[in-house]
């Protein structure tokens, strides 16, 4: 069965900033499912996955997962259940794509113990799924950005989790690696039942993959549910600030933007 | 069946138990024996030369002497502190003075490398070294106050300068500290801290009239193994022992933290917790090292900057490859700091020096650009 993550009332700010980024918020995230989460710059999207994942403690509110505060579990027990991948992450450049992927496993193995047969299992489907087993061997230095991405994108699924958040999996690769990373987060969530969260820059990508939507503006959520009911030209015009025609396609609704609202 | 990489799903699938081993492999073997062999030259001549010359197949044959080796006598003497039994001058000569230096050497060059190892990680950074953190400047402050205020405590130098260390790496993190640290915050707070001790120390210099002692505290400062005895072995053995192994156990927390505090707390990990925890075995090889031989510069910070080269930067065949690459330095460094200018012996810390400063300038003219991990 897949997981649930549901967040109430929750306030997340940054130390030293002058008004909470998002303030009293109540999200569910429905299970199984990938959920996309656009906004404007500065919408509050990377603080709320934080704060999803509890890199970020909330001032108020909490975070759910099945019904269990998150922030009452072991760091570890967290781990094991939910996975963030931050946007730009970085390694040493020596680095192998194999072993990146086997520090996913970091939450599954006690402190001392050495490499099981389920963590290999586990780091071989990730490999295959994000589609570089055949650069396993090759250093993180050499590869280009958007296989790196996916080596990334392998140790997160490596952590097995049974709720992955990404913050803007897609951003700044071409187009083969975005369709790449977009395609291994559907059969995970198809074969293994994830539930998905991700912050997508690109709202008709968004439209395309996910079976749903979080639109945020200005920290609170705007709308919130499949692509078709949430993607209209009053909310692209209210939130993006654009005129827009929505067409409906085989893939999704697709967006035409057209000039930005005085 | 297929996989969309194109492979075939049964080619290749390693199982756990061909994987326990693989991480050791040609390069770090080479690490391995080339460490080793340098410090049996070194050794050889350490053995060998000084003001009482003996032949180095006369020296080892005096090392392998059975009738040294099988004594329980001289072990205890050795490891315990007994009385030495009576042996020939040469078997006095190789067993009670010459020997314990290189030991001693060995054993600062491994605590040296493996904590710059763990700092270079914790601070992702591969120009921070043992003494970023305030180390050597709170070990040469509490020297000097030693020597000038409290002189009836000299017999405790070294433990002195361990506490000293020790003390100045908890005020530099209380500094960095606000709600949590940063490696940047630590390494300020290092040179901060560094600063400020470092005018104390000048002050306090000016403050000693006796010549001969500011050369001694000078001679201090710089790291010297002069004097290294097998009392300096027995003091250092068990820290060196329990920080190294700590180190080693360590060392999938250190590759963990190189992928940035972020994503090791994405996985799990208490970052705070465990960079505390390794900062302080890092500072505890360090002070051992700093008891024994004073504040040796650039074995930690060239040593491990050398072995990522050749092992790549996998935190169990970094450190390994470090315990015999750090005792590789040190041990040839104090050969030629003994014998290069004999009679006359220079601090090993001014051969380190000599050695790291150009291997860095070569490196700054051949990459443009190093530093970040």
């Amino acid at each position: 069965m897949s997981s649930k993550l549901d967040a109430t009332d929750l306030v997340l700010e940054y130390p030293g900033g002058e008004r909470p980024v998002i303030d009293g918020e109540s999200v569910t995230v429905a299970p199984g499912r990938v959920t996309a989460l656009v906004g404007p710059n500065g919408s509050g999207k990377s603080t709320l996955l934080r704060g999803l994942a509890d890199q970020l403690t909330p001032t108020a509110g909490e975070v759910l997962l099945d019904g269990r505060a998150i922030h009452r579990l072991g760091d570890r027990e967290l781990a094991r259940e939910l996975g963030l991948l931050e946007q730009e992450p970085t390694a040493p450049d020596g680095l192998t794509v194999e072993r990146l992927a086997y520090h996913g496993r970091y939450p599954h193995r006690g402190r001392f113990d050495p490499v099981d047969d389920d963590d290999v299992r586990a780091v071989e489907r990730a490999l295959s799924l994000a589609g570089v087993s055949h650069l396993r061997d090759r250093p993180l230095g050499d590869l280009s950005g958007g296989q790196r991405r996916l080596a990334w994108l392998a140790m997160a699924l490596a952590q097995d989790p049974d709720v992955l958040l990404l913050d803007e999996p897609t951003t700044f690769l071409d187009l083969r690696h975005q369709l790449a990373v977009m395609a291994a987060i559907e059969r995970r969530r198809d074969e293994a039942g994830t539930t998905v969260v991700l912050v997508l820059h690109d709202v008709e990508q968004a439209a395309r993959y996910a079976d749903e939507m979080i639109v945020l503006a200005d920290g609170t959520v705007h709308a919130h549910g499949d692509p078709e009911t949430v993607l209209t030209p009053e909310v692209l015009a209210a939130v993006f600030g654009v005129e827009a025609r929505v067409e409906s396609g085989t893939h999704g609704p697709r967006v035409v933007p057209l000039r930005p609202v005085n | 069946m297929p996989r969309p990489d194109g492979g075939v799903e049964d080619a290749y699938e390693p199982s756990a138990a061909t994987r326990r081993f693989g991480w050791v492999d040609r390069d770090l073997l080479g690490v391995v024996f080339g460490g080793s062999a340098v410090v049996l030259v070194a050794t050889t001549l350490q053995l060998s030369f000084g003001s009482y010359d003996i032949t180095p197949v006369d020296a080892w044959r005096t090392l392998l002497n059975p009738a040294v080796l099988l004594d329980t006598a001289a072990w205890r003497a050795f490891l315990l502190g007994a009385t030495v039994p009576d042996f020939a001058t040469g078997t006095l000569v190789v067993w009670t003075i010459r020997l314990p230096r290189v030991l001693l050497a060995v054993l600062v060059g491994a605590n040296l490398a493996v904590s710059g190892a763990i700092l270079q990680a914790i601070t992702r950074n591969e120009l921070a070294s043992p003494f970023v953190l305030g180390v050597s400047s709170g070990a040469g402050l509490a020297v000097l106050l030693t020597v000038v205020v409290f002189s009836g405590l000299l017999p405790f130098l070294p433990l002195f300068a361990a506490v000293g260390g020790g003390l100045a790496f908890l005020l530099v993190y209380a500094i960095a500290w606000q709600g949590g640290t940063s490696p940047v915050r630590l390494v300020l707070a290092g040179v901060i801290v560094s600063s400020v001790f470092g005018s104390v120390q000048t002050g306090l210099f000016l403050l000693i009239e006796d010549i001969g002692l500011v050369r001694s505290v000078i001679a201090w400062t710089t790291g010297s193994l002069v004097g290294g005895d097998w009392a300096a072995v027995r003091m250092m053995l068990p820290w060196t022992v329990l920080s190294l192994s700590l180190a080693l156990l360590g060392a999938r927390e250190l590759d963990v933290l190189t992928l940035g505090e972020r994503t090791a707390s994405s996985l799990g990990m208490r970052v705070e917790t465990v960079r505390f925890a390794l900062s302080g075995v890092a500072v505890l090889a360090a002070a051992a090292s700093v008891a024994a031989a004073g504040i040796v510069g650039f074995v930690g910070l060239v040593v491990p900057h050398i072995v990522r080269r050749l092992v790549g930067s996998d935190h169990r065949r970094l450190l390994v490859g470090c315990l015999f690459a750090g005792p590789a330095l040190m041990a040839a460094a104090d050969a030629g700091a003994r014998l290069a200018l004999s009679p006359a012996q220079v601090p090993v810390g001014i051969v380190t020096g000599l050695v790291g400063g150009p291997y860095f300038l070569y490196l700054m003219r051949k990459h443009g650009e190093f530093g970040g991990l």
